[in-house]
């Protein structure tokens, strides 16, 4: 779920940091620069894992901050397809379910990969999975255990209609369709 | 900025887990501009893995089950998901490795489940972390409520 990601970057610590220890301060901007962000075709970094080099400390003509080079690795949430995720579902409708990591909400499980047979239930709002004559309902909140398809990365689009959802850079489809997968309940 | 390698290594989740503990990610979120208390995303993953096998474990459990799962000719991949997710029950282990009645015939599933209830400790319990959660959510609203979000 998580790899080590090696960037360099060059860093500018503010004056206003210089009284700090420049570890802390280098550390402190790449925390605001890349937390919480996605980075293409890697992931979504999660933490600093260290700082491997810090060169430089260069000050340009008219900038009072000082310029690293820095090497170091970040932790980026970074699934591999085919990898086995359990997350909370949190959004069910007539295309598929929404599942989140509490870090995560991108994650999209199309209707065509849920357990065969399953259908939508109008009046609940809710997949039901049609096992055996049984009825087993895919309740909200509930943990669920599915299969990374793919992960992508949408370009960023041009215009955006008013009203519309927030853009999601990074997209994980979903299985759920096999042995295991599913509800955790299902297969305690 | 430039990406040198954009996987240099796998980490399992109790080598995340340990770190965001290090970086004491149990306590409140440091809103605080420039400070070197844990983010708001560190957090969020602390307690998502808080609920998760990982939250248990020890390093040395992870080098023991590790060692124990090379005999069963796993891959990498393989190797991280079974530490990952603790699997216990073949339907689990299925789920983890390709080809799992060619590879492990017979027995060999129950055994390599054997290996992992032996070196792992049991995933948390689910109320325990439901309170922990909890407890992380009740400080992070009173942050919110500080900072007028």
């Amino acid at each position: 779920m998580f790899v080590l990601t090696e960037m360099e970057d060059d860093i500018r610590v503010a004056p206003h940091d210089l009284h700090r220890p420049h570890l802390t301060a280098v550390s402190s901007e790449i925390k605001a620069k890349y937390f919480d962000k996605v980075l293409r075709n890697v992931g979504l970094c999660v933490s600093l894992h260290d700082l491997q080099a810090v060169e430089g400390g260069f000050i340009f003509p008219s900038d009072p901050g000082p310029h690293f080079t820095v090497r170091f690795r970040l932790v980026v949430f970074s699934p591999f397809v085919g990898e086995v995720l359990v997350g909370r579902l949190v959004k069910c409708d007539a295309t598929g379910l929404s599942v989140s990591l509490d870090f995560f909400s991108d994650i999209h499980i199309p209707h065509y990969n849920l357990q065969e047979p399953s259908v939508f239930d109008e009046e609940e709002k809710l997949w039901v999975w049609k096992f055996n004559d049984n009825d087993m309902f895919l309740d909200m909140d509930e943990m669920i255990r599915f299969k990374v398809v793919s992960v992508k990365y949408p370009p960023l689009p041009v215009e955006q209609e008013k009203g519309a959802t927030a853009f999601a850079t990074m997209e994980i489809v979903g299985d759920i369709n096999g042995d295991g997968l599913g509800l955790l309940s299902w297969w305690s | 900025m430039k990406v040198l390698q954009p996987c240099a290594g796998l980490l399992t989740n109790h080598e995340v887990f340990q770190l965001l503990t290090d970086r004491g990610a149990m306590g409140a979120v440091d809103v605080s501009q420039g400070g070197m208390g844990p983010a708001a995303i560190e957090c969020q993953v602390y307690r998502y893995l808080c609920a998760a096998p990982a939250a248990t474990q020890t390093r040395a459990a992870v080098a023991a089950c590790t060692e124990r799962a090379a005999s069963f000719g796993l891959t990498r991949a393989e190797t991280l998901q079974l530490v990952n997710l603790r699997p216990s029950q073949p339907v689990e282990a299925h789920l983890i490795i390709s080809d799992c009645e060619m590879r492990l015939p017979g027995d060999r599933v129950e055994q390599l489940l054997q290996a992992v209830e032996e070196t792992l400790p049991a995933a948390p319990e689910v109320e325990g972390t439901e309170e922990e959660a909890a407890a992380v959510e009740g400080v992070e609203f009173w942050q919110m409520f500080l900072c007028g979000a």
